[in-house]
């Protein structure tokens, strides 16, 4: 009942100094916009590929080397695990349910017959890899989608295409339901991935981490269907493990594959590395794990640090959009004190009719939040604006397309409405701290004080 | 209904005392229409801002209603300010972006009634004043008087125990300054305690008390020509009591217009 009489003081209040309310949410627009573009494109520059849920997805690596440790002293960090798992460990952590999804793959090759006259076949990288690869690096698709669960053990003959690929073979037209011929073996396209380009490419970085991405993704159940070999880096971390065959590949301590999970909260993290933890000591009873236990969960930062990927970043960016927030929101705090001691004989007038310093305290904040919100709101539609035009500006389509350009470009889509919430909210913070000095000052004076200015 | 012994109002800055009030005492019964007059600078609209508990005095008992309010918090101030008192100003006071309608209601919100309450004594209070039909115009399209017919219809709504009007005609021209003194006059004959604060000697006149206040202390109290109401006759000669006390003389002429009823 009194938001609503609140509402409507406020409303009065901006019919009541349009000008001063106007600048009130320019300044915080133009505060929040700013530092949301900046931000935003400190994130696509900044070597956060997947900055979004970067903090939910985790590489997992775990400490299977044998005790000889002659050379680590080569190594720059020799307390670092291995970078990639086994093939039998990475079956037995994909049995788990902790996670929301989990991802193992490995790099191989196929060689593709495009079925035309005159085109000669030719070798493509593929990834083989698990169902959940596509929604948990959220792989943007052109067309269809990615495969089922069940394909990731008794796998269909499915394939997903990168759009380089889909381009070369059927121009870029719609395939799903198309086949394609992998070493002779015929494969259904059930989706098209759209350009994506994470860089650097953190999901695997054992093949270089500023690289493009595969030209088609395989069922990871074909890789013991088919016996595929890995075409990425080998390492035996044990004396006794060697590179022989396929088999001896799926069964001794030689590391190639990669290992991803998306974990959503901390708790789970937890659990999650308990089970880890837990696994590896059970795995001790074999004669694996002779060290100290020491398995790591990696989220994409600390993925990218571990591989020395990503130097120091120029966080000046950062530092210039807070300070631009801060000097909006300084000037609005000097806007807000003048609008409410500018109105404070109406309000020492309704202290006459009754109202409690109680009843002006609500009515300011109603007022300020009010405001904020409307302020946040256009900032938030001023940086879109803003993204979109410095998109349009980065990226043109044509000839000179440009692989990483286009990446940049695409990741500007993604604003990070987190720190939307966190500048609203300081917005709403300081608007609130504005709005109660004239309120507390209004409050403490005589409402007769008041009155004669009205 | 107001009794106010030896009230003090001091305004203190860094190099100057002001006294407003001095050892102030007065009494106002129920029901009586009160006005006071001074020159200006005399303590009038403090006399009327520490009645209201618009604004603290310094020293002194106060009891409105029966009861003691010196030194109430502000909470309770500010109730008893809504409950109890109507306002009414020179200027109006009108806030300036709301319709008529919405500034009868602004002190209604503040005591928790209901919406259909709140209609309700909003749409009496302006028929009362003859401004039903006017209820959404803003105050700017209202002429000075119905403003002020306006700002009594605010006054009215909460159905104080008294009103006070500190220079109610003062923007006024003779005409509307008439018609708001009938509608004072006629809110006053349904039991409403008035003080008004003016100027206009004439318009003291038709009241049932004149007071005069002279350099914050009361220099006359005489009934006015509405004559001195039967509640209110041994407050005169309280009044005169008190002015004897100050060393003032009290002047009580008989009234000459009949019995409030």
């Amino acid at each position: 009942m009194m938001l609503k009489h609140d509402l409507r003081l406020a409303l009065a209040g901006f019919r009541r100094t349009p000008i001063l309310t106007a600048l009130i949410v320019t300044a915080i627009a133009a505060g929040i916009g700013a530092a949301m573009i900046s931000i935003t494109l400190y994130h696509a520059r900044a070597g956060h590929p997947i900055w979004w849920k970067e903090h939910q997805l985790f590489a997992v690596t775990l400490d299977n080397r044998g005790s000889d440790r002659r050379g680590e002293e080569l190594n720059r960090h020799p307390e670092y695990p291995p970078d990639q798992v086994t093939y039998r460990d990475a079956q037995a952590l994909y049995r788990s349910s902790i996670p929301e999804r989990a991802v193992m793959m490995y790099r191989t090759a196929r060689v593709v017959d495009p079925g035309k006259a005159g085109v000669k076949p030719f070798g493509v990288v593929a990834r083989l890899t698990t169902a959940d690869f596509f929604p948990m690096f959220e792989v943007p698709m052109r067309y269809g989608a990615g495969w089922g669960r069940t394909d990731d053990t008794t796998p269909d003959p499915v394939v997903v295409l990168s759009s380089r690929l889909n381009d070369k073979l059927f121009n870029g037209a719609n395939s799903v339901g198309r086949t394609v011929t992998l070493n002779s073996k015929q494969f259904r396209v059930v989706g098209v991935a759209d350009r994506w380009m994470p860089q650097p490419r953190f999901y695997d970085l054992t093949t270089g981490a500023f690289d493009i991405s595969e030209d088609l993704y395989m069922p990871f159940g074909w890789s013991t269907a088919s016996k595929l070999q890995t075409i990425g880096n080998i390492n035996c971390v044990t004396p006794n493990a060697k590179v022989g065959g396929f088999e001896d590949l799926l069964n001794t301590d030689c590391v190639f594959m990669q290992y991803w999970v998306q974990i959503p909260n901390a708790a789970t993290l937890r659990r999650y590395q308990q089970f880890v933890d837990n696994y590896t000591q059970d795995q001790k009873q074999y004669g694996r794990f002779v060290r100290p236990t020491n398995n790591r969960l990696y989220d994409v930062p600390a993925w990218l640090d571990r591989n020395d990927v990503i130097g120091d970043d120029s966080r000046i960016e950062i530092v210039l959009a807070v300070v631009f927030l801060a000097v909006c929101i300084v000037n609005t705090v000097g806007l807000m004190l003048a609008k409410f001691l500018g109105a404070a004989p109406v309000t020492g007038l309704r202290r006459a009719l009754g109202a409690s310093r109680k009843h002006i305290m609500q009515q300011h904040l109603t007022e300020v939040i009010l405001v904020a919100l409307i302020g946040g709101a256009v900032g938030v539609v001023l940086a879109r604006l803003g993204l979109w035009a410095i998109k349009v500006m980065t990226y043109i389509p044509g000839p000179d397309d440009n692989a990483e350009r286009r990446a940049l470009a695409d990741s500007l889509s993604h604003m990070d409405y987190r720190m939307i919430v966190l500048a609203v909210s300081i917005s709403i913070l300081t608007g609130v701290l504005a709005g109660l000095y004239p309120a507390w000052r209004v409050g403490r004076a005589a409402p007769a004080s008041f009155l004669k200015a009205q | 209904m107001i009794e106010m012994q030896s009230v003090s109002k001091v305004f203190r800055t860094d190099v100057v005392e002001t006294h407003a009030l001095k050892a102030f005492s007065l009494r106002i019964e129920a029901h009586e229409f009160v006005a006071i007059t001074g020159p200006s600078g005399s303590g009038k609209t403090t006399f009327l801002n520490v009645a209201g508990l618009l604004e603290e005095f310094t020293s002194g008992k106060y009891l409105l209603d029966g009861k003691d309010v010196s030194g109430l918090k502000d909470d309770a101030r500010s109730r008893i300010r809504n409950e109890k008192i109507g306002f009414i100003f020179q200027s109006f006071n009108l806030i300036p972006d709301l319709n008529i309608y919405d500034n009868v209601e602004v002190p209604l919100h503040y005591r928790g009634f209901t919406s259909a309450e709140r209609r309700k004594r909003v749409t009496a209070a302006l028929e009362r004043v003859g401004l039903a039909q006017r209820m959404k115009h803003i105050p700017a399209q209202l002429s000075g008087g119905q403003q002020q017919r306006a700002a009594i219809a605010r006054a009215l709504a909460g159905d104080p125990r008294v009103i006070l009007a500190d220079e109610p005609t003062g923007n006024l021209d003779t005409t509307m300054s008439g018609q708001i003194m009938d509608l004072l006059e006629e809110i006053n004959s349904g039991g409403t305690t008035i003080l008004m604060v003016t100027h206009n000697p004439e318009l003291a006149m038709r009241a049932h008390r004149h007071i005069e206040i002279v350099d914050g202390a009361l220099a006359a109290s005489r009934p006015g020509n509405r004559g001195v109401p039967e509640a209110s006759a041994a407050a005169v000669a309280s009044g005169a009591g008190a002015l004897a006390r100050a060393g003032a003389t009290a002047t009580i002429k008989a009234g000459a217009a009949g019995q409030p009823s």
